[in-house]
């Protein structure tokens, strides 16, 4: 059983693991590639147990051009009056 | 704070040790691969472990766990961190894992009341009223007014000449409590995707500026708790208020919502995907449900019962044998309790030992935790405290 659904834009890119990550209840972060990504693979799991997220996304986000930074790595700044 | 009245402070506090004010035991358990579990190991501990390196050097009066990091405070306001430091939620400068405990320097000569320790941020509050944030700060979860990450604690100035008395900080976002001669006030900072701000009558993005959390005007505040993308207030009058990611699937709520409880409440402890609650008469309910793999029929016919027919969603916890609660705890997904007669209980998600009921097994209900030394006979009074996955005890 997913222990969660996950959108994309919730998750984290963390240059370390090259990967996306998000916060798993163990203490440990669920991770999951670009190439993972890419080839329509939507489960991220941690490398520490035995949980396991589905993300959600557009694989056609994934798709074409690899260099092209397709989802902000992490919340931008944005300007608060 | 000047060598000498660092020199002073722990004069002072050596001599407490002599005179044998302090000695308490400090026990921990669960995931330890951060360092967390202050072991000086890099391990899962199934069982209770006596953490000597704390025990040795100082008294301590109050813990807060986070995702794999501990704060601890020492009776005189001094703080001490372990554990996971990458994003410099330990606040020591250096954004490394510390597996043993030791003073957060930048602190010194500042008397800390209060802590919390988030998912990979802290939050310090000291006796003058003034907030200190440290660690990931990519949500504006540390009030500064940008998303920077900090590796020492940065004094929030936005209540620079207000006075706070506590803070709690979840996953992506903080609360803090100001008390007021008229009314008290929650401020909340940080991600407001699901509700946890409690500032407006719709989702938020990341907000790095604290803003004031509406629907608890003229209501005074006994405790504010976060974790995960939750959000919980009781007020004085035993009131529970509920913000944030929605339990059991219903929806998100973006403001402070009253939970329907006829029992007066003292407590709130927050996991990712439940609540506990402790009454004034010592029983504990719980919100929402575990989310790991145990399956739903299972974990709701066992040893809970529904108290609200409407709802349904308070569960009260019962098998405690007459015994009364006196504490509670929650990590992400496993719940502690403390019982009037010093026993400590445990339940939910344990693949990492965090019940330290020498298993990995999940439980269903409270279990006793037996603590394997001479002196966990005698009788104490316990407090225990949960990280995402791990726990700790201090026995006094």
């Amino acid at each position: 059983m997913s222990y969660d659904d996950v959108e994309i834009e919730d998750m984290e890119w963390n240059n370390e693991l090259q990967a996306f990550t998000y916060p798993c209840p163990c203490g440990d972060l669920f991770q999951i590639t670009k190439e993972d990504l890419k080839l329509g693979e939507e489960i991220a799991r941690c490398p520490s147990c035995s949980l396991y997220i589905t993300v959600i996304y557009n694989m056609e986000d994934f798709i074409g051009d690899s260099k092209k930074h397709v989802e902000p790595s992490k919340q931008q700044p944005i300007a608060v009056a | 704070m000047s060598k000498m009245m660092e020199e002073t402070e722990r004069v002072i506090e050596q001599e407490e040790e002599k005179e044998g004010l302090v000695k308490e035991e400090i026990w921990s358990w669960g995931a330890g691969t951060e360092g967390q579990l202050g072991t000086g190991k890099l391990q899962d501990e199934h069982q209770p472990q006596l953490i000597h390196s704390l025990s040795s050097f100082t008294s301590i009066s109050y813990l807060s766990c986070g995702g794999a990091h501990v704060i601890a405070l020492t009776p005189g306001g001094r703080v001490l961190t372990w554990g996971r430091g990458t994003s410099g939620q330990l606040g020591h400068v250096e954004m490394v894992n510390c597996l043993h405990p030791k003073y957060v320097e930048s602190l010194e000569g500042v008397f800390i009341t209060h802590a919390s320790a988030g998912w990979n941020h802290s939050g310090f509050v000291s006796d003058t009223g003034y907030v200190f944030t440290c660690g990931d700060g990519s949500f504006g979860q540390l009030g500064h007014g940008d998303y920077v990450s900090r590796c020492s604690p940065v004094q929030v100035l936005h209540f620079k000449t207000r006075h706070v008395v506590q803070i709690a900080c979840g996953m992506r976002h903080s609360l803090v409590l100001l008390k007021g001669d008229t009314e008290d006030l929650i401020y909340g900072f940080g991600s407001g995707k699901r509700g946890q701000l409690g500032i407006s009558d719709d989702k938020q993005k990341s907000l790095s500026i604290p803003h004031v959390t509406l629907g608890l005007e003229n209501v005074k505040i006994r405790i504010i708790a976060a974790n995960g993308d939750h959000s919980a207030a009781i007020s004085l009058n035993g009131h529970l208020y509920i913000w944030g990611r929605a339990f059991c699937g219903a929806s998100d709520v973006y403001r402070p919502c009253r939970v329907t409880a006829d029992l007066p409440l003292i407590q709130v402890a927050l996991g990712w995907n439940h609540a506990l609650v402790l009454t004034g008469d010592g029983e504990v309910y719980m919100l929402g449900r575990y989310n790991y793999n145990v399956p739903t029929g299972i974990q709701n016919d066992n040893l809970m019962k529904h108290i609200s027919e409407d709802e349904a969603v308070m569960q009260r916890v019962i098998d405690f044998d007459s015994r009364k609660v006196v504490q509670i705890g929650a990590g992400a997904e496993h719940s502690a309790l403390v019982t009037d007669d010093g026993s400590v209980m445990t339940w939910g998600w344990g693949e990492h030992g965090q019940l330290g009921l020498g298993d990995i097994d999940d439980q269903t209900g409270p279990r006793i935790v037996s603590l394997c030394n001479e002196q966990s006979r005698k009788p104490c009074v316990g407090r225990v405290y949960c990280g995402s996955g791990f726990t700790f005890i201090v026995r006094t």
